[in-house]
């Protein structure tokens, strides 16, 4: 006896959302634009926000940045839900095992002196820092037109929590599992004068109105503290017998230009709008010399403690070069 | 030997991760044709098939490696001819 296998093709009715379709035809769309494209509603809003009462509760005109279609822009890393959470659980496993490997040698604990003044005062303090960009990305979240925008923004503000939250890993490691260098930093933070034109700067960018000229105010300042503190700082620390720092560093570092990738797309986008694109250029050009030059100051005075404490670092001169 | 450019094909298991694949595959070879079959996809060209690593990227949205098209590929007619960090090439080469 045989059998004739024979396979029957079922057609499905619709190969996506009608959304979906309606933007790129009836074809399989990937998860990330079914789950992004008009999630965030448009229409039908019944009350106006008490406290903007010309507004909308979700309105393009809550930042001077703004898209004809804001779905023209998608995340290039793709992250919904899953994807976002998957990477950075990976990110954060790998950076435990870093400090894992080295809290066992004890080895931020013999720093040598310099480095683990630099730390204390300069790298773990900036964990306030990070809670000052946690809400700036918050406020995108929240007023950005459209679920791609504002999607980058809730993951920028996780992600902001993460990084806070590495930087406190370190201080407990650096303090051989005590709190003392977390509470110094705070008092560093509240008190030290190198760090006082930093907290003035993130505390103003926090109450700025537009969401869009936030962001972009921590991303000027972020294009400083970054690159200085995890790229340039990270050699100075592998040729100076500091290369525990350079183990820590490198996370950061890679964090940074993960969220380079979003960014630097998102102003791409905004800067080629068809009909919002030389309004977009001439905002984003206004906001970089106003906040750019404020960044900088803000970080001038981290590059020289750090210099005045390891003089090989080099930090003044890494900043030179980043202006 | 005739003129004529023989096909060379590659068929591709249809899953979420290689639509992206096969996006990018469409875009750098203008001629493909794409035939879907029912967990499939044969995609043929004439000539060669070229295959990106930054257009797969693009498309994927995260980093890829030319190594990781082994687990798409079901079949392929034509010879890899060359398949290194960047770039794949599928044709005949005799």
């Amino acid at each position: 006896m045989q059998y004739e296998l024979r396979y029957q093709v079922l057609e499905p009715k619709r190969q996506s959302y009608q959304n979906v379709i309606d933007r790129f035809g009836d074809q399989p769309a990937s998860r990330y634009l079914e789950a992004t494209l008009d999630v965030e509603p448009r229409e039908n809003f019944h009350y106006r926000p008490t406290w903007a009462q010309d507004r909308e509760l979700y309105d393009a005109r809550f930042s001077a940045l703004r898209l004809t279609d804001p779905y023209s822009f998608t995340d290039p890393r793709q992250y919904y839900y899953t994807p976002y959470v998957t990477s950075r659980a990976a990110m954060h496993d790998e950076f435990g095992k870093s400090l894992g490997y080295l809290e066992d040698r004890n080895l931020l604990a013999r720093l040598p002196e310099g480095w683990r003044a630099v730390l204390g005062s300069v790298i773990v303090p900036l964990r306030h820092l990070e809670s000052g960009a946690q809400l700036v990305s918050v406020a995108g979240a929240r007023f950005a037109h459209g679920t791609s925008i504002e999607q980058c923004c809730t993951y920028a503000a996780f992600d902001r929590i993460g990084n806070a939250q590495m930087l406190s890993r370190v201080g407990i490691a650096v303090g051989t599992g005590t709190d003392e260098v977390l509470v110094t930093a705070k008092r560093e933070w509240l008190d030290a004068a190198h760090l006082q034109p930093l907290r003035r700067l993130i505390e103003e960018i926090m109450i700025v109105e537009d969401w869009a000229e936030g962001v972009l105010a921590v991303d000027h300042l972020d294009k400083l503290v970054y690159p200085l503190l995890y790229t340039a700082l990270d050699e100075a620390a592998l040729l100076s017998g500091a290369g525990s720092y350079s183990l820590i560093a490198q996370h950061f570092a890679s964090w940074f230009t993960n969220q380079r990738r979003w960014l630097d797309a998102l102003q791409t986008v905004w800067q080629a709008d068809p009909e919002n694109g030389a309004a977009n250029t001439a905002h984003l050009d206004r906001i970089a010399t106003t906040w750019r030059d404020r960044a900088l100051e803000a970080v001038e005075p981290l590059a020289v403690v750090i210099d005045k404490q390891v003089p090989e670092a080099g930090a003044v001169a890494a900043l030179e070069g980043l202006r | 030997m005739s003129g004529t450019l023989r096909q060379v094909g590659i068929d591709i298991q249809e899953s979420e991760e290689n639509r992206a694949l096969i996006d990018a595959i469409k875009q750098d070879n203008p001629d493909l044709t794409v035939r879907h079959l029912p967990g499939l996809v044969k995609v043929q060209s004439s000539g060669q098939i070229v295959i990106n690593r930054e257009t797969v990227e693009s498309h994927l949205g995260r980093e890829w490696e030319t190594g990781e098209f082994q687990l798409a590929i079901v079949s392929y007619a034509g010879n890899f001819s060359e398949w290194d960090d960047d770039q794949i090439i599928v044709k005949w080469e005799h």
